[in-house]
């Protein structure tokens, strides 16, 4: 074969820092199935809209299984715990998603993620100041990494005192999730994560515990003292809901703010006009999420029933990849899609996903990366990239640098 | 500020009534209720609202700023780059 897979090209590390051109070729063939057993590759706006809404597609860990998952399938093990509302289908997925709402947002807790804007301005703030008199920041070790696992404590009710030790264990899970960290990773650290896994664990369970004795104002008391119609969730339910929401609205929210300060860096008069003007960073987020989503693609789709697209069937049992980074900047969909612009009348992205699984945590994620990017607008005087571009992380799924350095001429 | 939700278009993902809770609330699991007349304290709240709704349901009059076009959605692609 003169050239390598398109499957290849899209885990080819050479492809992280801009994997666009990769996506681009793929929308030449928009279902594209390149070897037995191997996933159907789905890259146009249209479809992959149309799959995440379609009851054929499963989200269920055991189908995936049953199909021969691959490397990035297995990405978000969290060993031991029953499996999330992230791999379940209906109507198991629907019961924990409605109790994990009814903690979480409207109609019951319409004001829960609203009334965390004052703390997350406080956290923001405490970080900014935190680089003193620095003229260089690593955002990402400085900014972007703490901040979302601060308010996810906040929103959970874990205690202030205790949210050091709580992100001394989140750290180590968080990298042991890497393909490429599990896949090289020695031996004591494979050892620290397991040991971080289970303390976190405990630290829940004994949390959990308290919660349900004395309530308080929190998401933990909603969930295990939830009385609606279907019920409260079970402590293994609440470890998992608990991990799930720390790990899928950890390392995403990281990546949303990075790459969005990078894309900002890069294009210095949107920038500007952010420092001018912090309502636009409503704008700026959203086509954030369809210029570069935290979430490159869905890997972990099967299909329960023969399924056609574009002419083509899928049968029954096959693995789906929905790349949705590749329908954000489909050119059926978005005018001049390769071109980052807030002004755009119409940013219906596909950051989120769409459909029952649609991304639980993005209210929170909008308004945390509104914050953020914002405040770093107005208080980093003449920012610019240290190294373009950055140095990326392994995942092809979880995109995002693992480093990205800033120089400025001081804090505003 | 006048507003309109398309209640054809409107899917229930409830976005707005996590942006806007004085403004949007949901009435059950899936059908929106809203204040048509929202006060002027709203304006960045409800500026966030209509800019995160999933299918783009919500019309707002009178979001513009005067200094800058940040709320309104322009008619084509303008500056940036």
């Amino acid at each position: 074969m003169p050239h390598a897979s398109m499957m290849r090209q899209i885990t080819d590390f050479a492809n992280r820092a801009d994997p666009y051109p990769v996506y681009e070729k793929l929308r030449g063939t928009p279902v594209l199935h390149e070897e037995e057993g191997g996933p159907y590759i789905i890259s146009s706006y249209y479809d992959i809209k149309a799959l995440l809404h379609d009851p054929r597609i499963s989200s269920d860990a055991a189908n995936l299984t049953a199909a021969g998952d691959d490397e990035l399938a297995r990405s978000e093990e969290t060993g031991g715990l029953p499996p999330s509302f992230l791999r379940l289908d209906p109507p198991e997925h629907d019961r924990l998603r409605r109790i994990a709402n009814s903690a979480f947002g409207p109609p019951h807790r319409p004001r829960r993620i609203e009334s965390m804007q004052g703390d997350m301005r406080e956290i923001v703030t405490g970080l900014i100041d935190g680089f003193g008199d620095a003229h260089e920041i690593d955002l990402v070790d400085q900014f972007a990494y703490p901040f979302p696992v601060t308010v996810i404590c906040r929103l959970l009710g874990v205690p202030r005192e205790d949210e050091p030790r709580f992100r001394a264990w989140v750290d180590p899970l968080v990298a042991s999730l890497d393909p490429d960290t599990r896949q090289n990773g020695d031996a004591d650290f494979q050892q620290t994560a397991q040991e971080a896994r289970m303390q976190l664990g405990m630290y829940l369970a004994g949390l959990v515990e308290q919660r349900t004795k004395e309530p308080r104002d929190d998401l933990l008391s909603d969930l295990v003292n939830s009385r609606g119609p279907d019920g409260a969730m079970t402590m293994m339910e609440v470890l998992s809901t608990s991990v799930l929401l720390l790990i899928a609205g950890h390392e995403t929210t990281v990546n949303l703010i990075t790459n969005g300060m990078l894309t900002l860096l890069r294009h210095p008069d949107i920038l500007r006009r952010l420092r001018e003007e912090p309502g636009l960073s409503v704008r700026i987020v959203e086509e954030l999420l369809r210029y570069e989503p935290p979430v490159q693609l869905v890997p972990q789709r099967t299909c329960i029933a023969d399924i056609e697209v574009r002419g083509i069937t899928i049968p029954k049992g096959s693995r789906i990849w929905l790349v949705l980074a590749a329908g954000n900047r489909d050119p059926e969909r978005f005018e001049d899609p390769q071109r980052f612009d807030p002004d755009r009348g119409d940013i219906q992205h596909l950051g989120f996903g769409s459909g029952i699984h649609s991304c639980f945590g993005a209210p929170l994620a909008r308004l945390e990366t509104q914050i953020a990017l914002s405040e770093l607008a107005r208080r980093l005087r003449d920012p610019r990239l240290v190294e373009d571009p950055p140095p990326y992380r392994p995942n092809a799924v979880l995109r995002g640098p693992r480093h990205l350095r800033i120089a400025f001429e001081g804090l505003d | 500020m006048r507003l309109v939700v398309d209640l054809n278009k409107c899917q229930g993902y409830a976005q707005c009534a996590f942006l806007a809770p004085d403004v949007f609330a949901m009435h059950g699991e899936e059908s929106l209720i809203y204040n048509p007349h929202a006060d002027e304290e709203q304006r960045e709240r409800l500026a966030r609202a209509v800019a995160a709704c999933p299918v783009q349901a919500i019309t707002a009059d009178g979001l513009d700023r005067t200094d800058g076009s940040a709320a309104g959605p322009p008619q084509e692609a303008s500056d940036g780059r």
